[in-house]
């Protein structure tokens, strides 16, 4: 059983969840400060060392991640997702993810890695230190983007950009023109691309995938 | 009609300024907790909007337990669906960078619930992989739906859930109580010699997540 936490000055909102959970083999947990802030840096430093220590005298493996730069957002939900895939490949079981410390973008993007990929997850009460477990929904977009749909954002993520054409993407996926511009309508009204004007002709519009898509892309495999 | 709905701490009107920067709005409405008024955060947004003409709507929600939390959020954002209609020109927003941890992480899990764009605006601005209009409802079939949402909170015996979701055949209710039950939503057991379902606790937050979806009747 792995757990993964976020970890911010209180080693006692992520302590409680490794002990109340069964067989903990490793302990995965994120942390980080802003750097211009020394004060904040001490007290991070401070709670990685406590959770270390309590891990290591408990015979438990533990893997701290410092993240460069905590307030990121997006990359911070990439690098856990990639993470929570990482041990899945390697068979082992995510007990829980202690989403309670840390930052607030740390924090967020921990439980979107957690919906997307349909890990328990848990929240500690900031004031009574009670866990709170989620009841998780995993969105699986496989079930709701059609086999085209992926196919086509597949073949956009791939070749990001290029500045594709309708046209061009049609050829690249082997579907007819309409086809594809029935369901690049679909993609657009569920905001998961936009349609930009070309550069040179303005008769002809870029497709172009949105970030976002890219930390939705986990499902599309 | 456009609306931008933000969480919001009080102390925090930075957050909420880089989201009326980046998304377009007509109306923004703020979720936070009570007294956020009195803050000079949320004095320095209204005076923004004052001077376009324009008022802060303001939505109190309880922090203190997070999915009572989630059924807030899901709640304004569906009320504000509606309000802002259906046409291309109305659309709702959220941004979930405002505001205590707990609210932007509930913030967060209404979007996916109710299937609504969503930002986290901070220095850097991250759209969230919320497909619009993909809600909790889209990942079953209406049959699964309907076959949730009539077990309650104490569980349902199968002939009456049969009777409610007007089955067609009793083989077609219990191909779907097989599915849920595969997925972890149900538990049925054998009761004095009647199949009695029960929710799990998955399947009643799922449950839950339907019953907040906007309805496409």
């Amino acid at each position: 059983m792995v757990v993964f936490g976020t970890l911010g000055y209180r080693p006692r909102s992520l302590i409680p969840t490794v002990r109340s959970t069964p067989s903990v083999e490793k302990v995965v947990f994120y942390f980080g400060a802003d750097k211009n802030e020394p004060d904040a840096v001490r007290k991070v430093s401070e709670a990685r060392k406590d959770v270390v220590d309590f891990c290591k005298s408990m015979g438990i493996a533990v893997d701290p991640v410092e993240l460069d730069d905590p307030f990121d957002f997006k990359s911070t939900a990439l690098r856990i997702r990639r993470d929570i895939r990482k041990h899945k490949a390697a068979g082992k079981e995510i007990a829980v993810f202690n989403i309670a410390g840390g930052t607030r973008p740390t924090s967020s993007a921990a439980l979107l890695a957690c919906i997307l990929e349909g890990v328990p997850t848990v929240y500690v009460h900031d004031v009574t230190y009670e866990e709170i477990h989620l009841p998780l929904l995993r969105m699986e977009y496989n079930r709701i983007l059609s086999g085209e749909e992926r196919e086509i954002l597949k073949a956009l993520i791939r070749n990001k950009g290029k500045d594709l054409t309708e046209v061009e993407l049609a050829r690249l996926v082997g579907k007819h023109k309409a086809t594809v511009n029935h369901h690049l309508r679909n993609l657009v009204s569920k905001g998961a691309l936009r349609l930009e004007r070309h550069r040179v002709d303005s008769r002809k519009k870029i497709v172009t995938v949105e970030e976002s898509t890219e930390l939705l892309l986990g499902d599309l495999d | 009609m456009k609306v931008l709905v933000s969480t919001f701490g009080g102390d925090d009107p930075e957050k909420v300024l880089s989201a009326m920067r980046h998304i377009p709005y007509n109306r923004l409405v703020l979720v936070g907790e009570k007294g956020t008024e009195r803050s000079e955060g949320f004095a320095r947004l209204r005076d923004l909007e004052e001077l376009a003409g324009h008022t802060i709507e303001v939505v109190h929600v309880e922090c203190e337990d997070f999915l009572e939390l989630v059924d807030s959020v899901a709640e304004v954002l569906v009320e504000r669906t509606s309000e802002a209609g259906t046409k291309v020109t109305g659309t709702v927003t959220l941004n979930i960078s405002g505001g205590s941890k707990i609210l932007g992480d509930a913030a967060l899990f209404a979007a996916f619930r109710v299937g609504v764009e969503a930002y986290h605006c901070d220095s850097s601005v991250t759209k969230l992989p919320v497909l619009k209009g993909a809600s909790a409802k889209d990942m079953f079939t209406p049959a699964e739906s309907r076959f949730l949402t009539s077990v309650g909170s104490d569980g349902a015996r199968l002939d009456d859930i049969a009777r409610y979701v007007r089955a067609a055949s009793k083989q077609s209710v219990e191909r779907t109580m097989r599915e849920l039950k595969k997925a972890g939503l149900v538990t049925p057991e054998l009761r004095n010699g009647t199949v009695f379902v029960k929710l799990s606790e998955t399947g009643a937050e799922v449950a839950r997540a339907i019953r907040a979806c906007p309805s496409r009747d």
